[in-house]
């Protein structure tokens, strides 16, 4: 099939920054689910909230002062606080540098905590990702390899996450980062106590402005992964997907750690009802119920032992909590008794006695 | 108990003790202990290093041994509390004087990881002890500090000798509430300071004497700072205690105009006082005057 030249010059450089685009976006919605699902629980979990705030204004804070150190602003101070983070250059830069700090600051929490998880999950495994090559260099291709590319890393990942060892010290330690990463990858914080309103479109908003405010800057980005494009295809190399497909991997590995994050917060939320010993007694469960399958696989030695001991870990997790629900709150008791209570004309309002 | 410590007119505002997470820095000694006395023993017995230590029996002892005076040395330099190294020493002491007396020696991977988490276990529980057996009582008129294990101590600051407030709150703070407040009272109660040390040595001269030239420098910063048991160490709410504690010292002190309302008054005072003996002597004058001629 003839390859056409307006593909190649105008359309391919596109392929991956679209493919990019939609999982930041996924990346955006699960910060804001998160966000949500913290603030539903910030009246009872004071301390965990201001732990993700923290985190998430650590990140930010780093990733403006890497923005100033990238620079060459230099930093002269550095101030994090659970609510506030501040970080004075010490040369003032105006134009593209000024730019480029603050890109770091909008774009960066998204990214850069990521690419610390990327780098640790790489020396865990010992091994790469086998990057795509690309032939034609147009459109179809570049999304084809984008989206190889990211198959071929989930691939690792979950692979990874299924049959992980949470006695391995390097494992659980992974495991941890991807928590603490889950918890505060996110460019803004929620306050509950102060009333205000920070969301999705604040965070948008910010880009938006940011990006809008020089949309020379922003051409010029874009003129740069043009002739990035160029070079790789003057080459016949496959840099400029394989670029983008870190970033897509960073993606990846944020939704990731904000789905486990989202879990943990959706445990915690689901034991509130309960009483602190039953609480207890649940969290337990998780380590006991892991460390006792590892220890039955230990002498009767079978196929896949860590990623049952995971399996049986998740739904005795799971059983207790139902149990503890069924048998201790009316959580899973009212709707059979709430129809008898009905009255005559199906309206479901209950009868009053 | 409290109450009999209580003076005339005193009332107590609030009775408080420190956050259980506001000794994070002892705590962190055992956590530590736990994490690398857990990882010793995974290192010895299931990593892919394990036939590198059980090749000597002496490696994985050295190794855990090396590692936590390493560890002691920095905690203290960065402390500037040498406790810390000498209880790492005595804890490495103790294992390895177990173990030789014992005969555990080829059996160190299974000895340590125990022996850590065991230590680490009563550390915990005397931190825990030393926790609870602080107690800071807030009056209408002073603050007392009590504390002590087994020697116990206490302080008492009332609020007119209170110059200086300090606060501190940490990032565990900031997250769960807590915070410590320093007050520093007229007598500088409360103050401690950082010293820095410089010293260089010049050696003079190229065959079997030299001289040896010594130059030191050293410098002194004051600071805020005092023992637990006489300030108000990590105390929750942390905002809450400190406004009572500032609303307590400003009324308690006496403002410039107050001042010179005291001293109008005393000048009245002397002026009633000095009219008063006038009058006496007026009064005592009159009545000899009536009385002599009578005379």
């Amino acid at each position: 099939m003839a390859v056409s030249p307006v593909d190649v010059v105008i359309f391919a450089p596109l392929a991956p920054l679209f493919g990019l685009l939609l999982f930041w976006f996924i990346q955006l919605v699960f910060i804001e689910s998160q966000k949500y699902l913290l603030s539903k629980i910030w009246d009872r979990h004071k301390p965990l909230c201001r732990f993700t705030n923290f985190l998430g204004i650590l990140y930010q804070t780093i990733c403006h002062a890497l923005g100033y150190t990238v620079t060459k602003s230099g930093i002269s101070n550095f101030y994090v606080s659970i609510n506030y983070g501040k970080v004075v250059p010490k040369k003032e830069k105006k134009g593209i540098f000024e730019w480029m700090s603050n890109s770091f600051l909008f774009m960066g929490p998204f990214f850069i905590p990521a690419l610390l998880l990327l780098i640790c999950f790489f020396l865990i495994i010992g091994s790469g990702v086998d990057i795509a090559q690309s032939i034609e260099y147009t459109f179809a291709e570049g999304m084809i390899n984008f989206g190889t590319n990211l198959y071929a890393f989930s691939e690792y990942l979950f692979s990874f996450l299924i049959s992980i060892d949470l006695l391995h010290p390097a494992h659980l330690g992974f495991l941890i980062l991807l928590i603490f990463l889950g918890m505060g990858i996110r460019p803004s914080y929620i306050d509950r106590e102060e009333r205000i309103k920070v969301d999705m479109i604040y965070d948008l908003k910010n880009i938006k402005s940011h990006i809008m405010h020089k949309p020379l800057y922003l051409i010029l980005l874009f003129f740069i992964a043009y002739l990035f494009f160029y070079v790789s295809f003057l080459f016949q190399q496959n840099w400029y997907v394989a670029l983008f497909s870190i970033f897509g991997w960073l993606s990846i590995i944020a939704i990731v750690s904000l789905l486990i994050a989202h879990m943990i917060i959706l445990l915690i939320k689901t034991t509130d009802r309960m009483a602190t010993y039953r609480k207890l007694l649940l969290y337990l469960t998780i380590p006991i119920s892991y460390i006792f399958m590892r220890i039955v696989f230990f002498f009767f030695l079978v196929d896949f032992s860590k990623s049952v001991s995971l399996l049986i870990m998740v739904l005795s997790t799971i059983v207790v909590l139902f149990l503890m629900l069924r048998y201790k709150t009316n959580k899973l008791k009212t709707i059979a008794k709430m129809k008898q209570l009905r009255v005559e004309d199906d309206s479901k309002r209950p009868i009053r006695k | 108990m409290i109450q009999n410590d209580l003076l005339e007119n005193e009332q107590v505002e609030k009775i408080l003790s420190p956050h259980p997470l506001s000794f994070m820095k002892l705590q962190s000694l055992c956590l530590f202990l736990i994490i690398w006395g857990v990882l010793v023993g995974w290192l010895v017995n299931f990593s892919e290093y394990k036939d590198l230590f059980s090749s000597n029996e002496w490696f994985p002892v050295l190794a855990w041994g090396l590692v936590l005076l390493l560890v002691g040395v920095i905690a203290s330099l960065l402390t500037i509390k040498w406790s810390i190294f000498f209880f790492y020493l005595g804890m490495f002491a103790g294992g390895l004087g177990l173990m030789l007396s014992q005969g555990w020696l080829a059996d160190s991977g299974v000895f340590i990881p125990f022996y850590s988490v065991a230590i680490s276990i009563i550390g915990f529980l005397i931190v825990e002890l030393y926790r609870k057996s602080h107690k800071y009582i807030i009056s209408n008129l002073r603050v007392i500090f009590k504390g002590g294990i087994v020697t116990k101590r206490e302080r008492t600051l009332r609020y007119d000798k209170i110059t200086d407030i300090n606060a501190k709150q940490g990032i565990l703070g900031q997250i769960f509430g807590f915070g410590t407040i320093i007050p520093i009272s007229q007598s500088g109660f409360g103050l401690g300071s950082d010293q820095s040390f410089a010293a260089g040595g010049v050696e003079l001269g190229t065959k079997k004497a030299g001289f040896l030239g010594l130059f030191g420098g050293g410098k002194e910063v004051q600071t805020p700072r005092a023992r637990s048991y006489y300030e108000l160490h990590g105390v929750h709410p942390y905002k809450e205690i400190k406004n009572l504690i500032e609303t307590m010292v400003q009324s308690n002190v006496i403002t410039p105009y107050q001042q010179e309302q005291v001293e109008f008054q005393k000048e009245q005072v002397d002026v009633q006082k000095q009219m008063r003996d006038l009058l006496k002597k007026q009064i005592g004058s009159k009545e000899e005057q009536e009385e002599g001629p009578e005379s």
